[in-house]
């Protein structure tokens, strides 16, 4: 089992992981040889050097050896006939492996992440590039022209990607082809030095026809090309971008100034992508060019990410008028030109992208203005958008678009904010797409023409854009360019295929089929944004179908709507997809069935305001009825008066007739809506055990009754039982059938088999004939409403059911004109046909029971009324599944009774049924099968639970992931209960995970395939609608789960036992956030002048709000001195409390960086392991803690400005604002406030130690750059030095990251330890302490004050606020039952440890250092876990008293003294020493 | 998959049920290792597979028995702070006291799959330091007794009067004597999280036995 196991593991993990014993025999053998080869190769060779000591290297990828394993484990990346290009013009890895034995360095077979210095590889898979974001992966040219240059070059020109963390997307390098194919190669611009990515060169050799793709590759060879790095990067983790330094985000020291490969100007290469990027050159230069990110679905065009910091927030400033408009809200609009980019990156990260990349258009309008029909879709981006909200929120924090409060505003929130659009900035913004193609252009462009100038002005001599006339020819190619690349990328259905790596999609999918014009838009669009105008796509639709070599058919043409991906998966990139964030919120507005349930409680609403509207106004309009009532008394039969009469209104096979209402050449045929549009097979994926599963879900149905399941063991399943029909009605041969699932499928469909939600492959052999008709979300949304509308013009005691069917109580209404419900019904069903061009079916009974199972005698299209005295008959010849509420499961238990039908069911007695189905289930069953049912028709409902739940395409592979990824689902959860107005009191969290030996990838792309379902829950103290309270809870009973999350494929989350927000209505301590953007509109103070005269100022003045949290691995003083005295400061540790407000300015709002998703918590971190990792790699690692506290205390800073007047806070004392804190480190450029737009944020970059930047980086930075680097190293210098003056001689007990990660855990535990009623009398700390070194040094402690007053705080009965105070800090890194922590480390070995550090490498103990054990101490004994104290003192007692320095002996005395006096007042009595 | 929150009705009796189980084993252990009684009247059992001696006194089994039917309620509802066994000498002065201080976690929510394999071994791990304890503590003066005193929270008494469980054998107050100890040392002996109890096990001993 071991060896097949191992040998899978090996594979599934690509071989990357270590290995047993067989492979480190091999790899020491393969060494051995290596270096007994290296001198016989010397001899031959002759020249030899040792220019590569130290240097090994592995090859990766390209070369035949190799590559060949490689390409077997990267099937899909298909990149085998580049490769085999490359390997003509790149040394081979056998030359590789000669020079490496000739020059003096090492030459590894297999990768090791420790002894392996450097990959050489020419491109990589994406998931190799997530593998190796920390290592140094460089071309090979790096080894040749290092040996013909006769010294080690610097690998950072070479390196394959210019910063390697984070990758979702392959970075390719770019092979710049002076003669490279094409006539678009012949034209060139001199201006555009900088190195852009051309499509073609994306994904070389692939689609790109050019057969002289293999030439430009000569040109790496020339150490003088420019090798630009395109680098495509992650958008979750682009927060990065934002800094024009992004490499000092980087913990990677190595890339951390990629700049200089980019600044090279002499680059004379142009590939035709830099016609049309040119525009954007200018911005790569000032900022940072070595991130030049890459989105791949949507454009093709690499966005200059690295211009954000600098340009947009500056252009917002700056430029009070005319701001580009905000193009995350493009994803709604459907006449957007890329539907499937818009569709696929809801998130906002990718908003932010998208934003960056529009207005970059619409600079790009202003050269070409003369050519707006050619740039159509620039166009778009720059002038269609008419949605002004984003300047705005682009001004105030554009860190915050990209970080990780975007939950808040996910990928809905274009609902929330599209209907906004009273905003300062919106009016020079002609809405009108068609006519902004000049004028629109114009204001985009300008912020952007302006700010380089204002910033940086130097660059902008580099800049394409001054050269103010290009070739119009290079606009044409530069458009064929554009379309070119969407051809390249066709519209992916889903966000997973959006991010699967550009290695992939080529296989995957094939260039699109030119678009027809009758496919709708697939978006779901907000019902307040009726502006649709016709989708620019279809005119490059026509240069798709020119470009296309291959018109396959592609399934991907039609959907990005529904997640339901029949493309073949790349698991690589699903990890990468769920540890992304904005992936929920792209769910959701994928998801068909999110779409439909929202709709539900949509028109709930609409009825609900219906209702509330007649009530205000004290009448209503009812048009249906007055004209309905007109024609009774035209034809007046007398009305028999029926006592009561309920409609049931329901769409015939609504998806099918909204999605060809407007085809009639599809009526009549068997039609089904699905996101399939291929012929119905797709490649089998590997992974994928359909067998099982079919065995599976047929076992399970066929057991279904018995109430014994057997289904809880897989490996019992050793046969296909008789085929038993069941829900997809998945037969053994169609394995490789599509396995989209029909959503609706016509009546002639029905009647060759076809069943709603059956795989569109199988439908398609049961019925050829199929036509499958995409999802029309919009369409879907306006016929519902037609629908509706015309049933509230009848009456308004609707109940909605769905999106397509509704309950009407029409016994007043039939009562006042005295109809009959018949004649009502064919009203509203003619009504409803005219209208929506759809027909209705009607079904009519006394109750809503059998109202329903009247109308499934009515359909399709017709209207049946079930008299009371039919009913018997009626009913009981109906299956009992077609009651209400007796699905699949209840079936089959009432089957394993005899009871099929109601009949049957009559027959049950009462008793009998609640035995079996519990006492309420079995009344309703026994009355429904009597066709009983009192339900009223409610026309206002009463939410009973919020959920938000996600079961499609999770794959995390870290815990990190899932906590981000619970953390993003109850920020969904928020917006929900924020949007019903809602707080709930019980968290549920629901997760599936993959049954033990179920296959790994189940059939389903990205589907959860065979689960156990599981479910926790959780009372809140207090409702909450706060979706960072939400989120720590759930993290808790995530991690009391203890789950493998690589297994979880499901988690959904719900909220209930809700009470309404009205309730606490201005509570000013309540979590009434309702987004990031209303926080920081809330929380402006007018003090932000004071911040912004220099950009120098800043960092000082920000990191005084919190030194406690904020000091960082380089800061480590427990305060700090920097903060400027302050008389309401007289307490460092207090200044959380008594900051004014005015130092709360909203700059500390930052984008959380991605990185804490990648490295795991401290405390989940083996420390060992740790230690084990060479420097560099541990350092990055400690940096990204370090990164993460930051953040953590910024989660902080989001919160506390929810409370609508800042001022409140103070008087509040039950609400202190939480600190928010910066790293001293941190630069913060401060754009000066614009009348227009108030409170422009600035943006804060870090900076890596001074130490690690290269000096020849630095010197090729421009001089304002080096200057403004220099002014903020120097602020930094002194603010370090001031801060050593409280911490010199620093020892590893502060040393080892500790602060932030150790207080926030002990404060939980304060909280709790307080909260016991035990612990009443004052913490010992508080009292003096008995004659130690300093007294008055502990009262300074900075821990103190503060818990003294939290301690105080819960005492008077824990509120909210002090609760939401609490949770954000301990969000994103939350242990389940947190534990005093000492220095961040609360295993006994890791104390162990410590301590064993601290006393014998540093010979005087510092006082703050015993304080901190003593703390430690202390809050062992509050947390009643005497024996670890006894354990810690007894081990400190002796390292201590072993010390030569009697110093420790003092030193234990002391904590000992201390200790004991705890211990005294807690248990009445003394540890026994021994 | 069963899930228990501790709202559920049953969650504090079954959190009752296993500390009382357990409270007894480690009573008996503790008379044993600290021969508050002779070895004789002492049975090798096996509990969460660990051998512990019983005592086969009638007497004495029914008095620990009984006492700890009593402290169920309390430990049920979260009012028993702490349960202690003090040795006293023949003065009726402790001189040691095995301190169970018993607190519930903060979790509201558990399950039951792996929960109580888990606090097993927790047990386990406490009665196996319960059984080596005399080498941290000093022997014991002859002719000692013991008795169980519970260390209730807030009014519980109060409720405790009112419900008596076992008619005739009524809780009372402890005598000051008896709860006070002469500079007491501390050991701390064993301290168990688990998902449902938290509880450390402390010995506080008299300084000077033989007096």
């Amino acid at each position: 089992m071991s060896r097949d196991g191992r040998r899978k593991r090996d594979r599934d993990d690509n071989g990357w992981a270590s290995r047993g014993g067989y492979m480190a025999a091999k790899v020491s053998k393969l060494d051995e040889q290596f270096k007994m080869d290296a001198p016989r190769e010397k001899q031959k060779d002759g020249a030899c050097s040792s220019i590569f000591t130290g240097v090994a290297i592995y090859v990766n990828g390209y070369t035949e050896r190799l590559g060949g394993s490689v390409t077997a484990v990267y099937g899909l990346c298909a990149r085998g006939p580049y490769n085999r290009r490359v390997q003509l013009l790149d040394p081979s890895a056998d030359e590789l492996r000669r020079l490496m034995m000739l020059h003096g360095g090492q030459f590894h077979m297999y990768y090791s992440r420790s002894k392996t210095t450097h990959i050489i590889a020419t491109n990589l898979p994406n998931s190799k590039i997530q593998e190796l974001r920390d290592q140094k992966v460089v071309r090979p040219e790096w080894i040749t022209d290092s040996i013909k240059a006769g010294h080690l070059l610097s690998y950072l020109q070479y390196q394959l990607y210019a910063k390697q963390k984070g990758l979702s997307f392959p970075s390719v390098c770019v092979r710049q082809g002076q003669e490279a194919a094409g006539p678009s190669h012949g034209q060139t611009q001199p201006s555009h030095s900088l190195p852009v990515p051309s499509l073609n060169n994306l994904i070389p050799g692939l689609n790109n026809p050019a057969p002289s793709l293999g030439k430009p590759l000569s040109s790496h060879h020339t150490p003088t090309s420019s090798h630009s790095h395109v680098h495509i990067d992650n958008l979750l983790d682009q927060p990065n971008q934002y800094n024009p330094l992004a490499g000092d985000l980087n913990p990677q020291p190595s890339h951390s100034l990629p700049l200089p490969s980019h600044l090279n100007p002499q680059s004379r290469h142009f590939s035709p992508g830099h016609c049309f990027l040119s525009p954007y050159s200018s911005n790569h230069l000032y900022s940072d060019p070595g991130h030049i990110p890459h989105h791949p679905p949507s454009q093709g065009q690499p966005k200059p990410g690295c211009i954000r910091p600098l340009a947009p927030a500056d252009t917002h400033s700056q430029t009070p008028g005319p701001v580009p408009a905000h193009p995350s809200h493009e994803h709604s609009k459907p006449g957007h030109a890329q539907p499937q980019s818009s569709l696929s990156f809801s998130n906002h990260l990718q908003h932010s992208y998208r934003d960056l990349d529009f207005r970059l258009n619409g600079s790009l309008l202003t050269y070409d203005k003369t050519r707006t029909a050619q740039i159509n879709w620039v166009q778009e981006g720059g002038g269609e958008d008419p949605c002004p909200v984003r300047p705005t929120r682009g001004a105030t924090d554009p860190p915050l678009t990209n970080g990780h409060a975007h939950p808040v505003n996910g990928a809905l929130k274009p609902l929330d904010l599209s209907p906004n659009p009273t905003r300062p900035t919106d009016t020079p913004l002609n809405p009108d797409r068609k006519s902004t193609g000049g004028s629109g252009s114009l204001h985009p462009a300008s912020p952007l023409s302006n700010s380089p100038l204002k910033s940086d002005p130097p660059k902008l001599l580099n800049s394409p854009p001054r050269n103010p006339t290009p070739p119009p020819v290079s606009h044409h190619r530069h458009h064929e360019q554009l379309t070119n690349e969407q051809r390249l990328k066709p519209p992916p259905p889903t966000y997973q295929e959006a991010t699967a790596a550009l290695a992939s999609r080529p296989l995957i999918l094939p260039p699109p089929k030119p678009r027809q014009s009758d496919s709708p838009p697939e978006k779901p669009l907000p019902l307040d944004n009726p502006n649709r105008s016709p989708s620019p796509v279809r005119l490059n639709g026509s240069h798709h179908n020119a470009f296309t070599p291959n018109p396959a058919p592609l399934e991907t043409n039609n959907l990005s709507a529904i997640p339901s991906n029949p493309a073949p998966p790349d698991s690589d990139h699903q990890s990468a997809l769920a540890k992304t964030g904005g992936i929920i919120s792209e769910f959701y507005s994928h998801s068909r069935l999110h779409h439909i349930s929202t709709w539900r409680s949509e028109f709930s609403e609409y009825v609900n305001t219906l209702q509330s509207r007649r009530r205000s106004t004290g009448g209503a309009t009812f048009p249906g009825r007055d004209r309905l009532k007109r024609q009774r008394r035209e034809g007046s039969s007398a009305a028999p008066g029926p006592q009561s009469c309920i409609l049931h209104v329901d769409m015939d096979c609504f998806f099918v007739s909204v999605g060809i209402r407007h085809r009639p050449d599809l009526k009549g045929k068997p039609v089904a809506v699905t996101s399939n549009r291929g012929p119905g097979r797709v490649a089998q994926r590997p992974g994928v055990d359909r067998q099982l599963e079919l065995q599976y879900y047929q076992r399970k149905y066929s057991h279904a009754g018995v109430s014994e399941r057997k289904d809880g063991d897989l490996e019992e399943m050793t046969s296909a039982e008789s085929h038993v029909s069941h829900g997809n009605g998945v037969d053994l041969d169609t394995t490789c059938l599509s396995m989209a699932e029909i959503a609706s499928c016509s009546y002639e469909a029905r009647q060759a088999g076809v069943r709603n939600g059956m795989f569109f492959g199988q439908a398609k052999q049961l019925c050829p004939s199929l036509q499958s008709v995409p999802y029309d979300f919009q369409a879907y949304k306006e016929v519902a409403l037609a629908m509706y509308e015309t049933l509230a013009s009848y009456t308004h005691n609707i109940e909605a059911l769905s999106c397509d069917e509704a309950l009407v109580d029409c016994s007043a209404l039939l009562a006042e004109l005295g109809a009959t419900p018949e004649e009502l019904a064919s009203a509203i069903r003619t009504d409803v046909r005219e209208r929506t061009g759809c027909t209705a079916s009607v079904g009519m009974g006394s109750n809503i029971l059998l109202a329903r199972m009247a109308t499934r005698k009515a359909k399709p299209d017709g209207q049946y009324l079930l008299r009371s005295e039919e009913v018997d008959d009626f009913i009981r010849d109906h299956t009992v599944t077609s009651l209400p509420g007796v699905g699949r499961s209840m079936g089959a238990k009432l089957a394993s009774l005899g009871v099929r039908s109601c009949g049957d069911l009559q027959q049950v007695s009462l008793q009998q049924l609640q035995k079996e189905f519990g006492p309420r289930t079995g009344q309703t069953l026994f009355r429904f099968c009597r066709g009983l049912d009192d339900r009223p028709v409610r026309s206002e409902k009463e939410r009973k639970s919020v959920s938000a739940e996600m079961n499609y395409n999770i794959r995390f592979t870290q815990v990190d992931e899932a906590e981000s990824f619970l953390t993003n689902l109850s920020m969904e959860v928020q917006k929900r209960l924020q949007g019903a107005g809602l707080r709930g009191r019980r968290l549920t969290l629901k997760v599936m995970v993959r049954k033990v030996g179920a296959p790994v990838e189940p059939s389903k792309y990205g589907g959860h395939g065979i689960c156990d379902n599981l479910a926790r829950s959780v009372t809140l103290a207090q409702s909450t609608d706060s979706g960072q309270l939400i989120a720590s809870e759930v993290i808790k009973l995530f991690h009391a789960m203890r789950l493998e999350v690589q297994d979880l494929r499901g988690v959904g989350l719900q909220v209930q036992l809700l009470d309404g927000a009205h309730s606490a209505p201005h509570d000013p301590s309540g979590p009434k956030t309702r987004s990031i953007r209303d926080m920081l509109l809330a929380q402006r103070p007018p003090a932000i002048h004071n911040h912004t005269d220099s950009l120098a100022d800043a960092p000082v003045a920000d990191s005084t709000t919190n030194q406690g949290k904020s000091s960082s691995a380089t800061v480590p003083p427990p305060f700090s001195t920097l903060r400027p005295p302050s008389p309401a400061d007289p307490i460092p540790g207090t200044s959380k409390e008594e900051l004014l407000p005015s130092t709360r300015t909203p700059n500390h709002v930052r984008t959380r960086l991605n990185l804490s998703i990648e490295v795991p918590s401290p405390s989940q971190v083996d420390r060992s392991v740790l230690d084990a990792l060479p420097a560099e790699l541990r350092e990055q690692v400690e940096r990204s803690w370090t990164h993460r506290e930051t953040e953590r205390s910024h989660n902080g800073s989001h919160h506390r400005p929810s409370s609508p007047h800042p001022s409140s806070l103070l008087s509040s004392p039950s609400s202190p604002p939480p600190p928010a804190a910066l790293p001293v480190g941190t630069l913060v450029l401060q754009i000066p406030n614009q009348p227009g737009q108030p409170g422009s944020t600035g943006i804060i970059l870090e900076l890596p130690d001074f130490s690690q930047v290269d000096p020849e980086v630095f010197a090729a930075l421009p001089r304002e750059l080096q200057e403004e680097l220099r002014s903020a190293y120097g602020r930094r210098e002194t603010a370090q030095a001031q801060g050593i003056i409280m911490a010199e001689q620093r020892n590893p007990l502060l040393q080892l990251k500790q602060v932030g990660a150790s207080r926030v855990k002990r404060r939980y535990k304060k909280k709790n330890a307080n909260s016991s009623p035990t612990k009443k009398g004052p913490s010992p700390l508080k009292r003096p302490h008995p004659p130690g070194n300093s007294p008055a040094k502990a009262l300074q402690h900075p821990l103190r004050p503060r818990d003294l007053s939290n301690g105080l705080k819960l005492e008077n009965g824990p509120s909210t606020s002090s609760l939401k105070q609490d949770v954000p800090e301990t969000l994103s890194k939350f242990t389940p039952r947190p534990e005093p922590t000492l220095a961040g480390a609360c295993d006994f070995t890791d104390i162990r440890t410590l301590l064993r550090e601290w006393v014998t490498t540093i010979s005087e103990p510092m006082e703050e250092d015993i304080l901190q054990v003593v703390k430690y101490c202390t809050d062992l004994v509050e947390d009643k876990d005497l024996e670890k104290l006894d354990l810690v003192i007894k081990y400190m007692k002796r390292l201590m008293q072993q010390s030569v320095e009697s110093v420790w002996s003092m030193a234990f005395d002391f904590i000992l003294d201390n200790v004991q006096v705890v211990v005294q007042q807690t248990y009445g009595s003394t540890l026994k020493i021994t | 998959m069963t899930t228990l929150t501790r709202q559920d009705l049953n969650f504090g009796q079954v959190v009752a049920d296993i500390l009382c189980e357990f409270l007894e084993v480690a009573i008996h252990l503790i008379l044993y290792v600290r021969e508050v009684y002779p070895s004789g009247i002492f049975q090798k059992r096996k509990k969460y597979n660990v051998p512990v001696q019983m005592s086969c006194h009638p007497e004495l089994n029914q008095y620990i028995h009984d006492t700890l039917h009593c402290v169920k309620p309390l430990i049920e509802k979260n009012d028993a702070e702490k349960v202690v066994v003090v040795i006293m000498d023949k003065e009726h002065h402790p001189v040691e006291r095995f301190v169970f201080e018993i607190s519930q976690p903060p979790l509201l929510s558990i399950s039951s799959d792996t929960l109580l394999s888990h606090v097993e071994q927790l047990l386990r791990a406490v009665i196996l330091k319960i059984s080596v304890c005399d080498a941290l503590l000093e022997n014991n003066p002859p002719g000692c007794t013991f008795t169980v005193l519970v260390h209730t929270r807030e009014a519980a008494t109060r409720n405790m009067e009112k419900v008596q469980v076992i008619k005739d054998f009524p809780w009372i107050v402890a005598d000051e004597q008896e709860v006070h100890m002469q500079e007491p040392r501390l050991i701390p002996l064993k301290t168990m999280t688990s998902d449902i109890v938290k509880m450390q096990l402390y010995v506080e001993e008299r300084a000077q036995k033989a007096s």
